[in-house]
């Protein structure tokens, strides 16, 4: 029966990091009217929450590479380097080595993770306010300055990101930047931001040439592509490796999420291979930034279930899913659980392998899907966009927020700013708002000297900004 | 796979729901989640589908307003609203008022202060999360550190550091740090986050508000905390017991909060509402069902029906011209917040 919930949420998974702009917080959301029916063996239910997690995280790098849509926030990064592969008629190589980094990185940082689960806890209590401000801003530098050779429109997509982020209330429940409209009062909501970004505009230039495909190449047979893809990782061991090391990092520290830590893991691959070029189908890009997709979300489970404190924003939604079983993640009761450990272990690392070998299979199409001329599919894909913007409060309102989500995505695209520079920024806004707040309340700068983690990433911040601008970025990405 | 297809046929059968349930929170929030797992078990004894509609927005502000503009006039159509929607009503210009409407049942909560051990309780500093969420503790802690008739705006000033931008998350991990020296928590998540502090000797149980008696407008023990509430250790640690405006606003805006944290509505007249009243108690009276939900969000208090009613015409009686003044001039000149005095609320 195990086997069979487990194939039953790796299925599921799969297709919803396979849909556009959807990911695995959006895939956990849905579960909600099926867990009643766990309700006589929670654990199965375990294991299909923890399957879709480590399925879609998998899977949300097709669309990325194959239409230039991320899968999920966190496939942004994959794409910088994925779409150009793909273009160039290697999609399927691409693919290969997106999967094979990610899923070598998945096992290895999941075992760490779950092997090692209560001894992360002084990792996670070393990591205090300042730190976390500080690493923030390690990754706006990373993006603003490492990932783009136009670095002040990049600084200007994340200044805009950042201002679109902060649309809601403040920290005195004063609305902010609403203009008076009461349904942003909690914020822009982040489907119909990822879809208009990304989405809509590659729709729509695929609506403009319609009869075209994204690759003209006369592929001879993917296996070879899958092949090299595997082979790739091999050869950017070191990149996917400290990838790895970068999500995992980041997945131990609550509230950063996945897009921060393929980002970086991505900036330090680019300052890792300075004579190389990226942004025009590099796979050592993809293979980097795709090392800290799994990894990230292994170690995201760390603070959730030995604290209660979700790490990542699809954490607190499987949280919510696990109270809903009658289990209460960080609650004491759990460490002595060891059916909830084992059957969290089986599904992420048995999940991850089963994925791998379905997406090695998916991926062997993939570069059919890129002669697939956009009319076919883009009226499918476009209405899974709007049903799942409109889930929100079910109102012409999501409609009207996609739709100017869409023309900041169009105007992005046309004058050349670099929309992940705008994405990173609208996902970190709230974090560097509030931990500015935070620390600037509890901390003195005599208190900031003596943090050496705070001032060892500052230094890596003025060193980065530094580079960034007297070096120039190789990446052309917008 | 069974299960899958199962689920996939019930999920259609949404559609087909005889009630629903606005909830003005997305799927995953704590109401919603609360909600969810309340439903499953009161769908049962009602013999009726009950389906969840999420309204978010607006600070959770937008299902309530939805309701009593549109809504409430469906006699299908059921709200439950939480704690922050009875404090956004205090002082805050929302549409809903709790009057039009009828309790089909409420849940009494109380919440429970901690401390570090290393907090100064009787001079401060306490780093306290900010949030309007807090004001009940904070003037507490306000009360405490001041004394009888003290300046309580400058008291606030002086001996407290309101930490503003943190969420639910980071408060609890900034306490077991020792970034923030006090924190609260429902019981629930008292017992999960601050309780294996107290274990350890890293923190400890400070006071807690106690529960509403409807009945007599006071705040009773709660059998599951021995230590004291905040007018017991009020009255232990300055000689005499709390009184005043700033106290009578203290308790306002605590009772508001605790008193309706998740609470279900209908409109006034509504006719479904003697069966909807019935369900629940039959839900509150089997066992079952009862540990099915303790099981998942632990053991409180309900209110059904006419009590419901009863315990809102005593919430009402806490708006008082001295306390209302007090909450709203303290929620804006200290804590920060937009607050406006709704003088209609007098009426």
């Amino acid at each position: 029966m195990e086997l069979v919930i487990l194939m039953a949420g790796i299925v599921y998974g799969l297709i919803i990091g396979l849909i556009p702009a959807a990911g695995a917080t959006t895939g956990l959301i849905t579960l909600f009217g099926f867990m009643p029916y766990f309700a006589s063996d929670p654990y199965l239910g375990v294991i299909f929450c923890v399957a879709v997690v480590a399925s879609s995280t998998t899977g949300d790098s097709f669309s990325g590479v194959l239409l230039g849509i991320p899968g999920a926030n966190s496939a942004a990064a994959t794409m910088v380097d994925g779409f150009p592969m793909a273009k160039n008629g290697e999609a399927s190589r691409a693919l290969s080595a997106a999967i094979t980094s990610s899923t070598l990185n998945g096992l290895l940082f999941g075992s760490l993770t779950f092997l090692f689960l209560p001894y992360y806890t002084k990792i996670v209590m070393y990591m205090g306010i300042p730190e976390l401000w500080s690493l923030v801003v390690l990754a706006f530098v990373t993006v603003g300055f490492v990932s783009t050779r136009r670095y002040v429109r990049s600084i200007t997509a994340i200044a805009a990101g950042v201002f679109i982020g902060l649309i809601g209330v403040d920290v005195n429940n004063v609305p902010r930047f609403t203009g008076g409209w009461r349904y942003i009062e909690d914020g822009v909501q982040i489907l119909p931001f990822v879809a208009g970004l990304f989405a809509i505009p590659e729709l729509w230039d695929g609506w403009v040439k319609r009869k075209q495909t994204i690759t003209h190449k006369n592929l001879k047979g993917s296996t070879q592509g899958i092949w090299q893809g595997i082979m790739d990782t091999g050869r950017c061991w070191r990149d996917s490796l400290r990838g790895g090391f970068i999500g995992s990092f980041i997945g131990l520290l609550p509230g950063l999420g996945g897009a921060m830590a393929d980002w970086l893991a991505y900036g330090a691959t680019v300052a890792a291979n300075p004579n190389e070029k990226f942004g025009t189908g590099n796979v050592r890009g993809v293979v980097g930034a795709e090392g800290a997709n799994n990894a990230q979300k292994a170690s995201s489970f760390i603070p959730t279930v030995l604290f209660g404190i979700p790490g990542a924003p699809f954490a607190a939604i499987l949280m919510a899913l696990f109270l809903y079983l009658g289990i209460d993640l960080g609650s004491p009761d759990t460490f002595l659980d060891t059916r909830l450990f084992n059957s969290m272990t089986y599904a992420f690392l048995v999940g991850t392998v089963i994925t791998a070998i379905l997406c090695y299979g998916l991926a062997y199409f993939a570069g059919w899907v890129t002669r697939v001329p956009y009319v076919y599919y883009f009226p499918f894909i476009l209405g899974f966009i709007v049903w799942a913007t409109v889930q929100y409060s079910h109102s012409w309102s999501d409609i009207l927020m996609l739709t100017v989500c869409s023309a900041l995505g169009l105007f992005c695209k046309q004058f050349q700013f670099s929309r992940p520079a705008l994405l990173i920024g609208f996902l970190l806004s709230d974090r560097i708002y509030s931990l500015t707040y935070q620390m600037a309340t509890l901390h003195t700068p005599a208190d900031l000297v003596t943090r050496p983690i705070f001032i060892g990433t500052m230094m890596c911040v003025v060193v980065l900004a530094y580079w960034g601008i007297t070096k120039r970025s190789r990446i052309d990405y917008v | 796979m069974f299960r899958i297809i199962t689920a996939l046929l019930m999920m259609t059968s949404v559609a087909v729901a005889d009630y629903n349930l606005i909830v003005p929170q997305k799927p995953s929030g704590g109401t919603s989640v609360w909600s969810q797992i309340v439903v499953q078990e009161w769908e049962k004894h009602l013999g009726e589908k009950i389906n969840l509609v999420y309204k978010p927005g607006a600070r959770d502000q937008l299902g309530p307003n939805e309701f009593q503009n549109k809504l409430r006039f469906d006699d299908k159509t059921i709200l439950v609203s939480h704690g922050g929607n009875g404090i956004s009503y205090l002082v805050e210009p929302v549409d809903y008022n709790y009057l039009d409407w009828e309790s089909i049942g409420q849940m009494n909560l109380n919440i429970i202060v901690g401390a570090r051990k290393n907090a100064n309780t009787l001079n401060g500093p306490i780093k306290f999360s900010a949030g309007s969420g807090m004001t009940p503790e904070i003037m507490a802690i306000t009360m405490l550190l001041g004394g009888p008739g003290a300046d309580y705006d400058r008291v606030f000033a002086e001996k407290i550091v309101w930490v503003k931008g943190m969420s639910g998350s980071e408060r609890r991990l900034a306490f077991r740090r020792g970034d923030l020296n006090g924190t609260r928590e429902n019981p629930a998540a008292y017992k999960k986050h601050v309780q294996p502090l107290t274990k350890d000797g890293t923190a400890f149980t400070w006071f807690h508000h106690g529960l509403l008696n409807v009945k007599t407008g006071q705040h009773d023990k709660d059998p599951n905390f021995k230590e004291p509430t905040f007018e017991a250790l009020f009255e232990s640690t300055h000689g005499v017991a709390p009184s005043g405006d700033f106290y009578d606003a203290y308790k306002l805006v605590k009772s508001w909060r605790d008193a309706l944290q998740k609470a279900f509505w209908v409109n006034r007249g509504n006719p479904n509402k003697a069966k909807l009243v019935a369900a629940l108690d039959r839900m509150i009276a089997d066992p079952v069902s009862v540990a099915a939900i303790q099981k998942k969000v632990g053991q409180y208090e309900w209110r059904t029906g006419a009590e419901g009613d009863a315990a809102v015409r005593t919430l009402k009686s806490f708006i008082t011209p001295g306390a209302l003044k007090t909450l709203t001039d303290f929620g804006k000149n200290q804590l920060g917040y937009n607050a406006v005095y709704k003088e209609q609320l007098l009426k």
